[in-house]
């Protein structure tokens, strides 16, 4: 028992971010002990709670605790919400800003929202760091003169955005509506209102629609190096694609394969560099290059592919192989816009004014979605920054909502 | 709370991350499999999920039941270990 609330926690904890700026907001008195801070209170946290290292622990005046609750949770628990009542209107839950995608566009535009103390909240559906996390290195992102593991750079980034107090829901936005002078947010966890909203969904790999491609897809048929690529140990792939990722994944796989075919449709559109360094693959027999070659059907057996089927310069061949990566481009996330008012280009990228909003008031737009971007992380992360100031801007020329 | 979970990983996969990341949030422990150390262990992953891929998650219920989980699936996730 103890005269004060106790909320353990730490500075990197985002729900120990929002459970405390709930508290304050209610006007609820509570101690906060930061376990990175004090390993006795630490060890104290864990003995009380039978070793379940979740963070934020709060401990009640009656002895009572609650592990990482929702904010619904709590409100309940201190008797400041009735509890289900039907008669009731729910209570939509209300955001400064709501980012849709956890990126580097969206975790840079968060990092600079949340240190000027904007409350800010992301949805994110896939792997936190978006593309940046499933690219095996990054050589061009400034600050890292020996390049830096994708993963690395991803998590750095969630840490710094969580720092200042970024929440991430691990979630789906699936639509939105103009409300007043706020954006009604739909996701799969619920309906919330945003006072502003960034688009920051990047894209998704585009599939190149031949027979056998949806048939084997996991069992043969590929779309990410880094997560498939250790199945291929000492094993023959073909790579499809000319272009960057295409030749960046193929180097990557050299490291399990035995022999790579690169499919190229028409000719290389990669980078001078990247060309030369697949060239060093090419003179040790590591990898086989095929110009102005289609791949035409993808043929298997007994749940696994043995051969694809191609057209090189007008002569169909088969090649055996025992699978397929596809990296031929990737397809914008902005099917759950279609019925918004948010204007998308001809391929489906969304269209910004020079203050990076879309054509809906209040939504804005950073990375790789957004029409006329340039596809890196470091311009990713520079149009989050701009995002974030244009929002604020945004925001301080709006009502501040009534905080009871 | 399962009686237990194993993931089978690899070093460079983002998808197998976010699985770990979300059972450590919700208290859940872990087994883990890391094909990169053990890549004798690829063949039981095969096995078991019937795709070339990691994540792949095994969910061993109070009852004894398995449930596998391909990829990062929340809609399957979250209630196999709830
Ligand atoms: C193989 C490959 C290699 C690359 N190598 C490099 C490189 O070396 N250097 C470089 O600078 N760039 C590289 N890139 C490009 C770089 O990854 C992207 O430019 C960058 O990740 C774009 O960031 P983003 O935040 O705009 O979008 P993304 O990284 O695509 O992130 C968007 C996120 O939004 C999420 N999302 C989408 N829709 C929803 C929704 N409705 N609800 C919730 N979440 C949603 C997605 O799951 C995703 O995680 C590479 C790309 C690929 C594919």
């Amino acid at each position: 028992m103890s005269d004060s609330i106790l909320v353990y926690g730490a500075d990197w904890c985002g729900d120990c971010h929002r459970t405390r700026a709930l508290f304050d907001q209610y006007n609820v008195a509570y101690t906060y002990v930061n376990i990175d801070e004090d390993a006795a209170a630490k060890a104290k946290m864990l003995e009380l709670v039978d070793g379940r290292n979740t963070l934020p622990t709060v401990v009640f005046t009656d002895g009572s605790i609650m592990q990482e609750p929702s904010n619904d949770e709590l409100l309940i628990k201190l008797n400041l919400r009735p509890a289900a009542d039907e008669t009731a209107t729910p209570v939509v839950p209300e955001h400064d800003i709501i980012i849709v995608g956890a990126g580097p566009a969206a975790l840079t535009a968060a990092i600079y929202t949340t240190r000027e103390d904007i409350e800010t909240l992301l949805f994110e559906r896939g792997v936190v760091g978006g593309l940046a996390a499933v690219t095996d290195k990054i050589d061009n992102y400034p600050g890292f003169p020996d390049g830096v593991a994708g993963l690395t750079l991803a998590d750095d980034l969630r840490k710094q955005a969580e720092r200042f107090g970024a929440v991430i829901e691990l979630g789906e936005v699936t639509g939105l509506k103009t409300q007043g002078d706020k954006t009604l947010v739909s996701s799969t966890s619920g309906d919330m209102l945003a006072r502003a909203v960034l688009l920051a969904v990047g894209s998704d790999y585009k599939k190149i629609g031949v027979p056998g491609e949806l048939e084997y897809y996991a069992r043969g048929v590929h779309y990410c190096a880094t997560c498939d690529g250790a199945f291929y140990r000492d094993k023959k792939i073909v790579v499809v694609g000319g272009g960057n990722s295409a030749v960046q994944e193929a180097i990557f796989l050299t490291r399990f394969t035995t022999h790579i075919d690169l499919l190229v449709r028409s000719k290389m559109r990669a980078s001078d560099v990247l060309q030369k360094d697949l060239q060093k693959f090419v003179d040790d027999g590591k990898i086989t290059i095929h110009l102005n070659t289609t791949t035409d059907e993808i043929v298997g057996e007994n749940n696994s592919v043995n051969k694809v089927v191609i057209t090189e310069d007008g002569t169909k061949k088969d090649l055996a192989v025992d699978g397929v990566f596809v990296f031929v481009g990737l397809e914008p996330n902005s099917q759950f816009l279609k019925d918004t008012p948010v204007e998308l280009d001809e391929i489906g990228f969304i269209k910004s004014d020079d203050r990076m909003m879309t054509s809906m008031p209040g939504v804005f737009v950073a990375g790789d979605i957004r029409a006329g971007a340039t596809m890196q992380i470091a311009s990713a992360a520079g149009e989050g920054a701009t995002a974030a100031l244009k929002m604020r801007e945004y925001l301080e020329g709006q009502p501040h909502p009534i905080q009871n | 709370m399962p009686k237990n979970v194993t993931i089978f990983t690899t070093n460079t996969c983002g998808y197998c991350q976010m699985v770990k990341k979300y059972l450590s949030a919700k208290g859940v422990g872990y087994q883990e499999v890391n094909l990169d150390e053990h890549p004798d262990r690829q063949a039981e992953a095969l096995a078991l999920s019937g795709a070339m891929t990691v994540p792949v998650t095994v969910v061993t219920k109070n009852d004894d039941s398995q449930e596998v989980i391909v990829g990062y699936n929340l809609a399957k996730l979250a209630p196999a270990v709830a």
